[in-house]
């Protein structure tokens, strides 16, 4: 089921490729132009969506006869929980800039680790040092221009 | 003879020694932690070996590859969970002699093994390189397309399970390579009006995306913390190891060569070699039956494979610019970034780097036999290392790092992203190979394609009418057809067959 509903997504993503690809510009020395290999990517996705639809279109002659596709109550727990890093990302881009790299990375990590059942304590010391080495390691050694944020008022 | 003093003075320093020192020992912990693969640590790696010089660079990315490879099987063998993907052909095996309570024994030969395998690979690499190089000098853009062409027609042929699958992997990655400004007419394509796009995207972002966010999502997902240490070792490291080579001398040998060979074909990383060498190794063995059961024959076989995989992977890497598997794909940009761009002219101009860089693959193989016996002797430590607390860091330094590329927020979107739709595809048994293979490869095969174009005013025949552009157009076109041609013949097999059986 999940075979055939990635077919078909693909196959969608191909037709978008195709036809954004036909409005690139080409230019009158060259035959071929720069949407040639977006049309092919494009093209490819199509097929390729399309043999892995049909490969697996038994899937859906399943849910025919009764069998129903959906997740139980742990699967979606994990569903939800393997969304956290991503969340977490969304989490560091929105709020780095005002609270600083230093503080969202060790809130980020005290938060996922004790969404793991990590003791508070060892979360909380964990992720403050692990935060400051981060900081230092790549703010002051590499000099990468992390955000400080709020920080900054100490200098 | 000054290219190569020159090359051993860019290693025998204090600050690349002590790079490798802590490259082997950052290998060995990624390695042995179960969920870190070696690709993994290779792209955690590159952000901070942006800032370093060529050597040192360099050496971090081959000594941490070699000793998580090697450090992948300390898990394998204790708690039955291989560490990376390429110990997994023969985790069964070790797990059965550590219930035996040979773990140490069985993790010695692995070992050495895995130090053989590396060496002997690394010595292909010396000797074959080079003179490879000399006819990749009379390569023009026809034989190159050609060229990544059957890199990329590899990757998917070599791939193991669903071949639609993989080829659809693939074309995600070369979609992802045409981001950016077109070469030849300059138009801006898949952009969105980012002017962060517009130089095409960085291959960084998209490899902790793919192989650091994926891997955090599925340990996320998934309630296995998996840490317990059942096995007893009272045995030691080293002392039976001599018994095993003398009496497998043959598997070693084997195993060795077929590892560097298929580390050498696209796509086909150290797990793919370790497979093959382990099948070949069983079959080919006079004790069959012993296989499964805790048979050491079968580690020599496939663990020296997969480090041999792993130097392998470097000849056409540095011959052609094709990576022979993600580690390399991953190298090949890093090498971009430093200004030794890979092709057969690497052997021309480098001014010692070539040779600084073999130096480098001789010193990371010999490191793994003190360190690794470290790491044996205190496995305990790695396989108790909580990932609880350990993946939350991670994540930190996957965000640090792709930001830290550009100082670009961008970055850390595209990480996202890719993060995202390679946790959704690998979930769905989505080969990630091919994908890195095709951002890696994509630029390289438009390129040379249009430039070809514009030699031969579109005359498509202009790709068969030189003998070596010929040869490799051939070769693509046989594998496209090999999977056809291998039904046919056991269709013809199976009805040659059916009339004699009653």
């Amino acid at each position: 089921m999940k075979d055939f509903l990635l077919g078909l997504a693909f196959m969608a993503a191909g037709a978008i490729v195709y036809l954004v690809a036909q409005q690139f510009p080409t230019m009158p020395s060259l035959q071929y132009g720069p949407s040639l290999f977006p049309s092919l990517i494009g093209g490819g996705f199509m097929i390729g969506g399309l043999i892995l639809a049909i490969s697996h279109v038994g899937a859906l002659k399943g849910i025919g006869h009764g069998m129903t596709w959906r997740m139980d109550r742990e699967q979606l727990r994990n569903t939800l929980l393997s969304t956290l890093p991503g969340l977490a990302i969304v989490f560091y881009i929105l709020a780095s800039e005002w609270l600083g790299a230093l503080l969202s990375l060790a809130l980020i990590m005290f938060v996922l680790m004790l969404a793991r059942r990590t003791s508070p304590l060892l979360a909380f010391g964990v992720s403050l040092v692990a935060a400051l080495i981060i900081d230092l390691l790549f703010s002051r050694y590499l000099l990468i221009p992390l955000p400080e944020g709020v920080l900054s008022i100490w200098g | 003879m000054d290219a190569f003093l020159q090359g051993l003075a860019l290693v025998f320093n204090f600050q690349t020694l002590l790079v490798i020192a802590g490259a082997a020992i950052f290998g060995v912990f990624v390695g042995a932690v179960p969920g870190l693969t070696a690709t993994m640590a290779v792209a955690l790696l590159v952000p901070i070996t942006f800032y370093m010089d060529p050597t040192p660079a360099i050496a971090a990315i081959v000594t941490t590859s070699a000793m998580a490879i090697f450090a992948g099987d300390i898990p394998g063998t204790y708690l039955n969970i291989p560490g990376t993907p390429a110990s997994a052909a023969y985790v069964g095996e070790s797990h059965q002699l550590a219930r035996q309570g040979r773990a140490r024994e069985t993790l010695g030969t692995n070992l050495v093994c895995s130090m053989f395998g590396g060496l002997f690979g690394t010595l292909v690499l010396v000797f074959v390189s080079p003179s490879l190089a000399e006819v990749a000098l009379k390569f023009s853009s026809f034989e190159y397309f050609w060229l990544a062409l059957l890199g990329l027609s590899c990757s998917i042929f070599i791939s193991i399970g669903s071949k639609t699958k993989a080829f659809l992997s693939l074309l995600v990655g070369l979609l992802l390579s045409t981001v950016g400004l077109d070469m030849m007419s300059g138009a801006p394509r898949f952009t969105f009006g980012i002017p962060d796009l517009m130089a095409g995207i960085n291959f960084i972002p998209v490899m902790i995306g793919m192989f650091a966010l994926n891997e955090l999502m599925s340990f996320y997902g998934s309630s296995n913390e998996g840490r317990n240490v059942p096995a007893v070792h009272k045995d030691e490291v080293f002392s039976s190891v001599p018994k095993h080579l003398k009496r497998y001398w043959r598997n070693l040998l084997r195993g060795s060569s077929t590892g560097t060979l298929i580390g050498a074909l696209p796509g086909a990383g150290a797990d793919i070699a370790a497979w093959i060498s382990y099948a070949m190794g069983k079959s080919r063995s006079k004790n069959r039956d012993a296989y499964g059961t805790g048979h050491i024959e079968g580690i020599v076989d496939a663990s020296s494979a997969n480090n041999s995989g792993i130097s392998g992977a470097w000849v056409p890497a540095l011959v052609f610019g094709i990576p022979g598997d993600s580690i390399t794909a991953i190298v090949i940009g890093v090498l971009y970034m430093k200004g030794m761009n890979p092709g057969p002219t690497i052997f021309m101009d480098g001014g010692g780097l070539v040779y600084a860089l073999f130096t480098v693959f001789f010193i990371a193989n010999l490191i793994m036999l003190p360190i690794g016996y470290i790491a044996i002797r205190s496995a305990k430590v790695f396989i108790l290392t909580p990932r609880k607390i350990l993946m939350p860091i991670i994540l930190c330094f996957c965000i640090v790092g792709a930001f830290a590329i550009n100082n670009a927020v961008t970055d850390v979107w595209i990480m996202l992203i890719i993060g995202l739709v390679a946790f959704i595809l690998a979930r769905n048994d989505f080969p990630m190979a091919p994908a890195i293979l095709g951002l890696v490869l994509g630029g390289t095969l438009e390129n040379n394609f249009m430039s070809s174009m514009l030699k031969s005013n579109g005359d498509l025949l202009s790709f068969f009418s030189r003998p070596i552009s010929a040869g490799l157009g051939a070769m693509v076109i046989l594998i496209w057809f090999l999977p056809l041609f291998i039904r046919l013949y056991r269709r013809y097999r199976g009805a040659a067959q059916s009339p004699r059986t009653p």
